[in-house]
C-alpha cells in the first residue's frame, strides 16, 4: 500500500488537483506522518492541527516534487518534520520532558521490525551513529527524531547553548565524514 | 561567520536537525530559494537521517484532521491566521537574518559591514491607510540609513519601493524579489536609484504577505535572465503591520 510506486502515481495525481488521490495518500501515509509530527509537537491536539496542514502542503506542493530528488515516503517526512519543528520553534516555548523513558532510536534502527521494509541507507547510518561520541550522538538522535532545540538539549544536559550547538557541529561533521568518506 | 561550503553544510544539517531557532529556520527557507548549492545541502541532510524518521512509531489522528482537511480543500475553512509577531521574534529574525546575509556577502559581490535591521512601528512620512490595509518593511544597513523602505498598499497592489542606502556593486542590478510562505520567489523588478511603485504578485492577501519575506538580490544589469534569483542575495526584510 506504501511501495514507493504507489506513492509515486498518488502525488502525481494530486499535483494535477485529483482530491481522491490526496484522501487516498492521506490513508496510507497520515499514521506515518502523524507519528513524526507528535514526536516533536506532543500536545495532541497541536500536533493534529500541524498534520492537517502538512497536507495542505502537500496538496500545494505536489507539483514541484522531483522523483529524481528522493523517495516520495522522505519527501513527506521531511514536509511533516518541517512544519511540527516550524510551529514548536515559533511558539518558542520549551516543551516538559518526555514523560516516557526515552527511546533508544539507534538500537530501534537495528531492528528490521520497528520499520517497514528496508529503509535506504538505514545500516549504514546506525553504524555511523555508534562510532560518535555517546553525547553528541544522543543530541543529534533527540533534535532529529523528538524534536529538541538548542536549549532544550542545553537543559538536559546542563550545559551553555554553545557547548551543545558545539557537540551538534562535531556530531555531525564526523556523521558526514563516516557516511560519505570520500566528500 | 564565512560562506565556505562547511558553514553552509552544517547550518543545512541544524535545519534539517531541527536545531535552528524560528528566524535562523525562516533565513534558511530563502536561502534554500535561492541557492541551488544550499537546496542541495538540505537534501543530502534529509536523505542521511531519513532512517531516523523511518523507525519513528505511527500513531493514529483523529477523524477530525481529515475532515478539517476537506473542508479547506472545498475553501469553506477560514486560513489559519498568522502567528502574531512580537518583539523578540522580530530581533531574533534580525540577529540570525544578519548572520546569514553576512554569509551572503562574504560568498559574493558586495563589501563585508551590512547589517540588516527591521523595525517595529511607526515611520514618519507614510501617508495614512486603511487600517490593517498597508504594511512596511524596512531593510537597513547598520546604524546607518536604510537600505531601503517597501511600503506595503495591500487595497491598490503595489509595493512602493523607496531606495535609502542600497547600492548596486557597478555593472549590476538589485532586484526585489517576494518569497512567499513555501513558494519560488516571484520577482517584484529591477530597484533602480529612484522610488517607484512595483505591482505585487497576483492574489496577494494581507495574512499570506506578512508570511513571506522580501529579499534583494545582486542580478545582471537589467535583472536576472532566468526569472529566478542567481545572485547572492544581500538584503531580506520581513513585513510588519503598520
Amino acid at each position: 500500500m506504501r511501495d514507493d510506486a504507489t506513492l509515486l502515481r498518488l502525488i502525481a495525481e494530486i499535483a494535477r488537483g485529483d482530491e481522491a488521490a490526496l484522501k487516498a495518500l492521506y490513508e496510507a501515509t497520515a499514521p506515518k506522518l502523524f507519528g513524526v509530527v507528535l514526536r516533536i509537537q506532543r500536545d495532541r491536539t497541536a500536533a493534529e492541527d500541524v498534520l492537517q496542514d502538512v497536507y495542505l502542503r502537500i496538496w500545494q506542493s505536489a507539483g514541484s516534487y522531483q522523483p529524481s530528488a528522493g523517495a516520495p515516503m522522505p519527501w513527506l517526512c521531511a514536509i511533516a518534520r518541517n512544519r511540527a519543528i516550524d510551529v514548536v520553534r515559533r511558539k518558542g516555548e520549551v516543551q516538559g520532558p518526555v514523560t516516557e523513558d526515552g527511546e533508544d532510536w539507534v538500537e530501534r534502527l537495528a531492528d528490521p521490525h520497528d520499520s517497514e521494509g528496508a529503509i535506504l541507507g538505514r545500516d549504514a547510518l546506525r553504524a555511523c551513529l555508534s562510532r560518535l561520541d555517546t553525547t553528541q550522538r544522543d543530541c543529534i538522535v533527540l533534535a532529529y527524531c523528538e524534536g529538541y532545540s538548542r536549549e532544550e538539549l542545553a537543559a538536559r544536559y546542563d550545559r551553555p547553548v554553545n557547548t551543545i550547538k558545539t557537540w551538534l557541529h562535531r556530531g555531525l561533521s564526523a556523521l558526514r565524514g563516516c557516511l560519505e568518506p570520500a566528500a | 561567520m564565512s560562506g565556505d561550503p562547511d558553514d553552509r553544510d552544517l547550518r543545512a544539517a541544524e535545519y534539517v536537525l531541527g536545531t535552528l531557532s524560528a528566524s535562523e529556520r525562516a533565513a534558511m527557507e530563502l536561502e534554500r530559494t535561492v541557492d541551488p548549492n544550499t537546496e542541495a545541502a538540505v537534501r543530502g541532510w534529509e536523505r542521511r537521517l531519513a532512517p531516523l524518521a523511518g523507525i519513528v512509531p505511527p500513531a493514529a489522528p483523529g477523524s477530525r484532521v481529515w475532515a478539517a482537511i476537506e473542508a479547506a480543500l472545498r475553501g469553506r475553512a477560514v486560513a489559519p491566521a498568522p502567528a502574531p509577531a512580537n518583539d523578540n521574534r522580530v530581533a531574533e529574525l534580525a540577529r540570525a537574518v544578519r548572520r546569514w546575509r553576512w554569509t551572503a556577502a562574504g560568498a559574493g559581490a558586495l563589501a563585508a559591514g551590512l547589517a540588516l535591521f527591521i523595525f517595529l512601528g511607526e515611520v514618519a512620512g507614510l501617508r495614512p491607510g486603511a487600517p490593517q490595509s498597508r504594511y512596511l518593511a524596512v531593510v537597513n544597513r547598520g546604524g546607518e540609513a536604510p537600505a531601503l523602505l517597501i511600503s506595503i498598499d495591500v487595497a491598490a497592489g503595489t509595493a512602493q519601493v523607496r531606495p535609502v542606502g542600497a547600492e548596486a556593486p557597478a555593472g549590476k542590478s538589485l532586484e526585489l524579489w517576494y518569497v512567499g510562505a513555501g513558494q519560488a520567489p516571484k520577482s517584484l523588478g529591477v530597484i533602480g536609484t529612484e522610488a517607484k511603485r512595483l505591482p505585487l504578485p497576483a492574489a496577494s492577501d494581507p495574512a499570506g504577505l506578512s508570511e513571506g519575506l522580501f529579499a534583494v538580490s545582486v542580478e545582471p544589469p537589467g535583472g536576472s535572465p532566468t526569472g529566478a534569483a542567481t545572485g547572492p542575495v544581500v538584503y531580506t526584510g520581513k513585513l510588519i503591520r503598520e
